[in-house]
């Protein structure tokens, strides 16, 4: 169809020249007294998916129904494609949207709801159905072309959805939690589904979700926003491994968090005074901060190790008592007492198989991270 | 035993009848009709198939007893009368016709305003379709009476006219079929407003946007997606408008002329003018199976939904 642009090894936000397809820039918008989105600045570009994340209320859908033109700004620009799309009516934007609850209309067939968006750019007759054909084919619904949307399962008519708001080969598709009325096991098969058709046809994509795993898995780029604000933006392995802030590190994943205090701030590490682990961190990157600045380490229970033994030479070691056990079946959750009452979450993967588990309730145990798993937020 | 609640032995007493709590339910409604419409159903459609006579009742029985005889006479002849007279046949047809203008005049009028109401913010909505109702609270004779204050040659839309010097002499407005569409709409308005208020309430906003998102404009997502998902608020409506407006007789009385042909003005006269009870109930049978048609067109159209999402 059209050139295959790989998400994977094409970065373009890391080339200073490359120019970005969507921009939006200073956007605000209100309601009444309320700030739904505040001085959002972001430069999208062709060919990503991108997923803005946060939790309800956050102004990610605020965001997305102004790209598509359902609401107006109250201040800033979003240009398209090089052209500002301000007093541009949604059904003139090279933007299509796939909504949080499809909105297929109800009384058309499958395939009248897919063609309902070619009939309007008044496509000859045979074109319209050819389109409406591959796109089906794409989205594997062929059988379905004359059933009508109540006729047909969840994750039939998230499909055609989809095909409905790609038939018309929009510049920007738009999605509003396109997995979110799936079940798990469903929502896992399609996510991947989903790239590989936004890599076959090239399309960008601007996903908005609230499940951070579905944002993990799909996006090139993630922009995690709250309370109307972008607080970064990042691949999904920058914004899990070095989260910008307090907020971000606990909104992705788990996380544990020990409060302290900058002590030594070296040209390429820091140490922090935590009396809340009873240690000084060591964390193996610098910051801009001063002495005595109170900061916080965020260490993710995947990279705290657990163990009745001596852990060696790890950089970070504490002791405490195992409190609960979580077993998960693939991996398993401990909850550790401190001895001055904090608790660290670990997460252990369960290698081996055993019908026992080898740390029990009461243990005493020792818990350690290397160096470099923590990270400084600052605030 | 004799401990027990009466309720629940009275209760007892009607389960051994049959009549256990859904079949009561049903059982209620059930007789309602039976007796208010059934029963005095069958009373008109006999006395259509009698004879008129000078009596009281102003008719022949149509079963006898003579000689030893049991006489069914079942007289056709009122029917026949009433294809035989074009009157009749003119009547009904300027019945239909006048409630079917008035009909679409209506659901012209009144599709804006449900869709305006059921567009605005929840808590006016309540205030607006409560201004909607708010006539009804005044006799219906009353405001058809008013209206010939307002359509009179010397009333006050004339009087208005005349005094901004758009017109020199009076228009007739009273007395014609034209007053007769403006009673008629006006009257049963809100009947149209009502049913498509509550259809078009629950049209999700979702569909009008992902019309527009696929690029039709306003004018186009109307007909192609907001019109078609009402169509049973639509149906309902014009429903409610047409069948009492065909059978309608207070408002062509009142404000129509002497050519106005309405089918329930000629019941009315056969009834009280010519004390012809025969004639006047098959009038009244021909009517209500004229009305039957729309009716089932009405269930028709009900059972065909599929507003799921």
């Amino acid at each position: 169809m059209s050139e295959v642009i790989s998400t994977s090894d094409a970065r373009p936000w890391t080339d200073p020249n490359a120019v970005p397809f969507l921009q939006i820039k200073n956007v605000t918008k209100k309601f009444g007294a309320f700030t739904s989105v505040y001085d959002v600045s972001l430069d999208i570009y062709k060919g990503e998916i991108f997923c803005l994340l946060g939790g309800s209320g956050c102004g990610k859908s605020t965001l997305l129904r102004m790209l598509s033109g359902f609401e107006g700004l109250t201040s800033g620009q979003i240009i398209i494609d090089g052209q500002d799309q301000a007093g541009i009516p949604p059904y003139n934007r090279p933007t299509n949207m796939m909504f949080q609850t499809y909105a297929l209309f109800p009384h058309m067939t499958v395939e009248k709801n897919i063609a309902y968006g070619l009939k309007r750019d008044g496509l000859p007759r045979a074109e319209i159905a050819t389109r409406v054909t591959d796109i089906l084919s794409l989205v594997q619904m062929e059988g379905f072309a004359t059933r009508k949307p109540h006729q047909l399962s969840g994750g039939q008519r998230q499909r055609v959805a989809l095909a409905r708001s790609l038939v018309k080969k929009p510049k920007l598709l738009l999605l509003d939690e396109p997995l979110g009325a799936l079940d798990k096991k469903l929502r896992e098969e399609t996510q991947f589904e989903l790239i590989k058709i936004q890599e076959s046809l090239g399309v960008t994509f601007v996903v908005v979700t609230h499940d951070q795993e579905e944002a993990m898995t799909l996006s090139s780029r993630i922009g995690v926003m709250t309370a109307g604000e972008i607080v970064q933006v990042g691949t999904p392995r920058e914004i899990y491994e070095y989260p910008r802030n307090r907020f971000v590190a606990d909104f992705i994943g788990s996380v544990n968090i020990f409060e302290g205090r900058i002590a030594e701030d070296g040209e390429s590490h820091v140490i922090v005074a935590s009396p809340e682990a009873g240690l000084d961190i060591y964390v193996p990157h610098s910051i801009s901060g001063v002495i005595g600045q109170k900061v916080a380490v965020a260490v993710r229970p995947e990279k705290v190790v657990i163990s009745k033994d001596d852990l060696g030479d790890l950089r970070n070691k504490l002791i405490g008592t195992v409190d609960e056990i979580a077993y998960m079946g693939d991996a398993s959750v401990y909850q550790i007492r401190l001895d001055n009452g904090k608790r660290v979450r670990v997460t252990q993967t369960n290698l081996t198989r055993s019908e026992e588990s080898t740390l029990n309730y009461g243990d005493r145990v020792n818990l350690g991270w290397d160096g470099s798993a923590g990270v400084v937020v600052t605030s | 035993m004799s401990s027990l609640p009466l309720g629940i032995r009275i209760g007892a007493i009607l389960g051994r009848m049959g009549l256990r709590g859904r079949t009561l339910v049903i059982a209620i409604p059930t007789v309602w009709l039976l007796i208010f419409f059934l029963i005095p159903f069958l009373v008109v459609a006999k006395i259509s198939f009698s004879v008129a006579a000078i009596a009281r009742p102003p008719y022949l029985p149509i079963v006898e007893w003579v000689d030893g005889f049991f006489r069914i006479n079942l007289n056709f002849g009122n029917y026949l009368f009433l294809l035989e007279d074009p009157l009749y046949v003119a009547a009904y047809l300027g019945s239909v016709k006048i409630a079917g203008i008035s009909t679409l005049i209506a659901l012209v009028i009144g599709y804006p305003m449900a869709y305006l109401i059921a567009r605005s913010e929840p808590d006016r909505r309540n205030l607006l379709l409560m201004l909607v109702v708010l006539p009804f609270w005044t006799s219906f004779l009353l405001r058809v009476y008013a209206w010939i204050g307002f359509l009179k040659s010397n009333g006050v839309i004339n009087n208005f006219l005349m005094s901004i010097g758009i017109i020199d002499e009076p228009l007739v407005m009273l007395q014609t079929d034209f007053a007769v569409y403006v009673g008629i709409v006006y009257t049963y308005l809100p009947f149209m407003i009502l049913p498509l208020y509550a259809n078009l309430v629950k049209l999700d906003e979702a569909y009008l946007e992902a019309s527009a998102d696929l690029g039709a404009r306003p004018i186009t997502t109307f007909f192609t997606v907001t019109m078609p998902l009402s169509l049973s608020g639509i149906i309902a409506g014009c429903m409610l408008v047409f069948i009492p407006a065909v059978g309608e007789f207070v408002i062509p009385a009142l404000l129509g002329g002497p050519d106005t042909l309405m089918i329930g003005q000629v019941l009315w006269n056969e009834f009280f003018s010519n004390r012809d009870w025969p004639i006047a109930s098959a009038v009244a049978i021909v009517m209500l199976f004229v009305l039957v048609i729309p009716i089932m067109l009405l269930r028709w159209a009900q059972k065909e939904k599929p507003n799921e999402t």
